[in-house]
């Protein structure tokens, strides 16, 4: 019998930042697994580490200790450049502050990633995913002459334009008003649906946590519940 | 990454970028404009002798010598079958005017003599007043006088002059001469007489230095080989006596190409200066650019971008900028030869103008995008410090740079500066030493700058008061840039003030610094019979420090036993040791003593041991290539003589004694014809009357007066001062276009930081002060640290290159300093005109 392999294996991740004279520990011990599809929530306080881990899930970062599997292939061992490339085809990101380029207009925000794997018939695609944002019309604004949601939703077209198998979200309705977050939500589960992408998601909001098949707690740097296990590692 | 899709970045990385652009293209610009243009000025220059080489030796070839030439060459040049052939004779002597009003003897003047057969020129036209007077066609006591010659001496047609003792009458004035460089030094205006007139003095009789010339004209269709073979044949036979130079007319003004390609060198060395300071500035907005652009790197990392890919990325974005830049460079550098021909047509045709010299253009194109790439390079390598991790954590640790790519940023820096100077001086050694310089005083202004910023860290600034606090605080501010605008400024007012302290020191030694015993005039060509009597005369004239020294000349003929023909052949080859000192006319003289202005530097002065000695000027050993125990031989009017180096010797050139570069033991040269060379001091307002007297009594005898030869000196230095001066300026503008940019790239944090301190209350008054305090700062800094480099600079040119007592002028420090800071805080605020205009309200979007 042949056991599938976990998609995202993180095993006894560890991480610390300098600060001034003393180290300071983020990430202490991390261990769990994530199945192709899942949609799994990261909550906890403040400070607790759910951003830095998130950074180090998707390759944006290295641990201090342990390591992260992506389909069997060790992160941390891969090269800055082994890691770009990762990231270009598998991986899509959605984050707080939107991160979209100022001097790039929406349409072509969401040509960016499409134009790196090297698309055929990128530019008919980026139209596609402004329709199916809602923003057909504002392919050519920038930005600024957006509003928060409207940006978020381009930064959503943008995360699922090239069909990641992997999408990590951080806080992304952090910045929106309810109604808008809300909106913006429900864009993102229904382009995840229609994907099958696996979805890690960072957040405070327990209301948005509840929507994810696992919740991942972190407190202190440890992760102290996971929902898919029946004990609670205090 | 495919290049269409890199094309497509990269239009999208261009926008909103234009501030950035335009000073990174003014900075370049600037920079390749100094350097295309100096090459290009010196060009249209040797165009347009080029185009007139034959006009500037009237005639497609010419053979010269200080002796009369010989018969057999006249019969040879003759059997070569010339179109035509006509002769001239030169000499320096004196000639005067009548005498005016209540004199007894009139006015005279230093003048060149030239008298010339039939045909002359062959090219161009000798332009006089009235039209169409000719050299051969003039009568036998008839001259054709220089017209600034006729000015200063007041003289109408039809006026009776003197010159060997004879009386001419004037029959017009010569505007113009086509073999005379217009821009030349020469001893005196020129005279012109026929060959019959020349005849009817006995000058020629006399040890004058007279040059004796056959102009050959050749048929239009003769090519560059033909005219080689014309050279070879009239060259004199190996071994032989006959001493002559045979010149075709594209060799023409040899002198001048040497001072040309110094010109071009120094000058060029200037302008790259200012191109450096371009790569400065470059380099300064493209850290503040990435600086900018740090969140959009993590961005575009987080998406899947190699740090490569972006390096590569933005290098093609440099290389772009500076390709346009560069040109606009180019087109400045083209465009200066046009606007020098219309304010000095007299040294630039717009024909020469006009001829676009492409090597030039291509050569500041190259330079152009070399300096930007290599000084981008480096700011560049910063994208590899951009974690992408800042798309979560704006607190992210910087990631490390690889350090082979420091390093051979660093290297590759460092190599191209020296390869810039190599190529732009044609010479590695000058590019050596120009690169080792530069990073010498690139040394002292970022220490000078890292001073400042300590000591405006480090200073209790309680109790400065507000504006001063801020404006010391701003200097230390992180990523302002206070290091790099210090350099550049520094390096700008550097040159100007290096410059303006030598100018000043020479212009003085030139003008009044001879010491109180030096001679005011040379007479030249005394003859032994003659000495007694100028003695008197001089006397007469109350006359001080007279002094006279026999002269003998010679020709060298062998070194060592080898041939000075064959050393000056290998010369040819090696750049860097000029021929000429072999095979140029040498003038000796003997005495028993060292001469009071000499010192002894190596070996002992001559002893009677029978074998003639010879004491070689050290420098002057050096270019011969001869040191103590080297033998010389000289041929003294066809008698070789030998002599053998017992001595070099340092000369106090400074003293204006007569000094001489071969002293040989006395007694050596017993029976050979000799002249004497004689100086004295006379008060200068007896001189023209002395040199009145002596056109009257002494005809033969040449006057040299040192007063108005140093004036001419001193000309030609302003005039080389004001292209150094030019360019000084121009690596000043590049200097503040680098505070001007930094200014600018720092202007999204500035325009906060306005809003903030206009929200807290300061009035915009205050903001004024509180930025000109800044730029204040920063100029006082590069001005001190630039202007001391300049007085380390100058003191090491005066004191040890030209050994001239150093004597600065101090009162220069303060006027640069604040110079400089008045300049900075103008070019500042003038930058922050936009920042300044920032509202208050603009806090609450920060």
């Amino acid at each position: 019998m042949q056991t599938a392999v976990p998609q995202i294996q993180c095993q006894a991740v560890s991480h610390s930042l300098r600060s001034g004279q003393q180290d300071l520990q983020i990430l202490d011990q991390i261990d769990f697994e994530i199945e192709r599809g899942e949609f799994v929530a990261v909550v906890g306080p403040s400070g607790s580490g759910k951003s830095t881990l998130l950074g180090i899930l998707a390759g944006l970062e290295r641990p201090k200790q342990g390591s992260v599997r992506f389909d069997g292939m060790a992160l941390e061992q891969a090269s800055e450049d082994q890691l770009a490339l990762w990231r270009r085809k598998h991986v899509g990101f959605v984050f707080q502050n939107f991160q979209l380029l100022g001097n790039l207009s929406a349409r072509e925000n969401i040509l960016l990633p499409l134009e790196l794997i090297g698309m055929q018939n990128a530019g008919q695609r980026a139209d596609e995913l402004l329709a199916d944002v809602g923003l057909a019309q504002r392919g050519h604004h920038y930005p600024s002459q957006l509003s928060g949601g409207e940006q978020q939703r381009v930064a959503l077209a943008r995360a699922f334009g090239h069909g990641p198998e992997v999408l990590f979200a951080d806080e992304p309705t952090g910045n929106l008003d309810l109604e808008t977050g809300a909106q913006a939500l429900d864009l993102l589960l229904r382009l995840r649906e229609a994907q099958g992408t696996t979805l890690v998601l960072v957040t405070h909001d327990a209301s948005l946590a509840e929507k994810a098949g696992r919740r991942l707690r972190l407190v202190g740097g440890r992760l102290v519940h996971d929902s898919s296990k029946q004990d609670t590692n205090a | 990454m495919n290049p269409r899709f890199t094309l497509r970045l990269l239009a999208r990385e261009s926008r909103g970028a234009r501030g950035r652009m335009l000073f990174f293209v003014a900075c370049l610009a600037l920079g390749v404009g100094a350097v295309t243009g100096v090459s290009a000025l010196v060009s249209a220059v040797r165009t347009g002798l080029a185009s007139e080489s034959r006009q500037l030796l009237a005639a497609d070839l010419k053979v010269d010598s200080r002796a009369p030439l010989p018969e057999e060459l006249d019969e040879l040049i003759a059997s070569l079958e010339p179109l035509a052939v006509a002769g001239t004779v030169e000499l320096a002597t004196m000639l005067a005017a009548p005498p005016k009003g209540d004199q007894t003897t009139g006015s005279s003047r230093l003048v060149e003599l030239k008298a010339a057969g039939a045909g002359y020129p062959f090219y161009g036209e000798l332009e006089t007043k009235p039209a169409g007077l000719r050299p051969d066609q003039l009568a036998a006591d008839e001259v054709l006088a220089a017209s600034e010659l006729c000015a200063a001496l007041d003289l109408q047609t039809g006026d009776e002059l003197q010159i060997g003792g004879q009386g001419y009458r004037l029959a017009g004035q010569l505007l113009f001469e086509p073999d005379r460089l217009k821009f030349g030094l020469s001893l005196g205006p020129r005279v012109f007489l026929s060959t019959e007139g020349l005849a009817r003095t006995n000058l020629l009789d006399f040890g004058s230095r007279v040059t004796y010339a056959r102009l050959i004209k050749l048929p239009e269709w003769t090519t560059e080989r033909g005219l080689e073979q014309w050279q070879k044949a009239l060259q004199p036979r190996e071994g032989g006596n006959a001493r002559r130079k045979v010149q075709t007319h594209r060799q023409a003004q040899p002198n001048v190409e040497r001072s040309l390609r110094n010109v071009e060198r120094y000058l060029g060395l200037v302008a790259l200066l200012s191109l450096l300071l371009g790569g400065v500035g470059v380099a300064q907005v493209v850290r503040v650019w990435i600086e900018e652009r740090t969140q959009a790197v993590a961005v575009q990392r987080s998406l899947g971008l190699r740090p490569g890919e972006i390096l590569q990325l933005y290098l093609i974005h440099v290389l772009l900028l500076a390709g346009f830049a560069s040109l606009l460079g180019c087109l400045f550098g083209w465009l200066l030869p046009l606007v020098a021909a219309r304010i000095a047509p007299e040294f630039i045709s717009t024909e020469a103008a006009l001829a676009a010299p492409w090597p030039i253009l291509v050569r500041g194109l190259g330079l152009g995008l070399s300096i930007a790439m290599l000084f981008a390079l480096g700011p560049l390598t910063a994208i590899y410090k951009v974690s992408p991790v800042l798309v979560l954590r704006s607190e992210a640790a910087p990631l490390e740079i690889p350090r082979w790519m420091r390093w051979l940023t660093a290297l590759l820096l460092l190599l191209g500066i020296f390869a810039s100077a190599w190529v732009q001086a044609d010479s590695a050694k000058v590019g050596a030493v120009f690169s080792a310089g530069l990073l010498l005083l690139v040394l002292l202004l970022v220490l000078g700058a890292r001073l400042a910023i300590w000591i405006a860290t480090h200073l209790p600034r309680q109790s400065l008061g507000l504006y001063l606090r801020n404006g010391l605080s701003c200097l230390a501010r992180p990523g302002a840039g206070t290091t790099a605008t210090i350099v550049a400024l520094g390096l700008g007012v550097h040159v100007i003030a290096a410059l303006l302290l030598v100018e000043t020191r020479l212009s003085r030694e030139l003008r009044d610094g001879l010491p109180s015993d030096a001679p005011s005039l040379f007479l030249i060509d005394v003859q032994p019979d003659q000495w007694d009597g100028l003695q008197d005369l001089l006397a007469r004239y109350e006359a001080q420090h007279t002094s006279s020294t026999p002269v003998i000349m010679a020709r060298l003929a062998q070194i060592d036993g080898r041939p000075v023909r064959e050393l000056a052949e290998e010369r040819k080859e090696d750049k860097g040791r000029a021929s000429w000192v072999l095979t140029r006319e040498q003038r000796l003289t003997w005495s028993r003593d060292l001469p009071a202005t000499n010192k002894l530097t190596q070996g002992a002065w001559f002893k009677d041991d029978g074998i003639p000695e010879v004491s070689l000027e050290q420098r002057f050993a050096k270019d011969l290539g001869a040191s103590i125990g080297t033998r010389l031989t000289f041929d003294l009017q066809g008698v070789p003589v030998e002599f053998v180096v017992s001595s070099l010797r340092e000369v106090d050139w400074v003293s204006f004694s007569i000094n001489f570069f071969l002293v040989v033991e006395p007694g050596s040269l017993e029976g050979a014809p000799f002249s004497y060379l004689a100086s004295a001091r006379v008060a200068p307002s007896k001189e023209q009357a002395l040199q009145d007297d002596l056109v009257a009594g002494f005809r033969n005898v040449t006057l040299l007066r040192l007063g108005p030869m140093l004036e001419k000196i001193a000309g030609v230095l302003e005039r080389i001062a004001t292209g150094v001066r030019v360019l000084g300026w121009i690596a000043v503008g590049a200097g503040l276009a680098i505070l001007a940019g930094a200014i600018s790239a720092g202007g999204l944090r500035r325009r906060r930081e306005v809003a903030l301190q206009k929200t807290l209350g300061m009035t915009r008054a205050g903001v004024v002060m509180l930025l000109a305090v800044e730029y204040a700062m920063i100029g006082l800094v590069a001005g001190l640290c630039g202007t001391l480099a300049a007085y380390a600079l100058a003191w090491g040119f005066l004191e040890q290159q030209l050994k001239l007592a150093h004597e600065l002028n101090w009162w220069l420090l303060p006027i640069f300093v604040l110079g400089s800071a008045l300049l900075a805080t103008t070019c500042g605020l003038l930058s922050s005109l936009r920042t300044l205009a920032t509202r208050p309200a603009a806090s609450l979007r920060a």
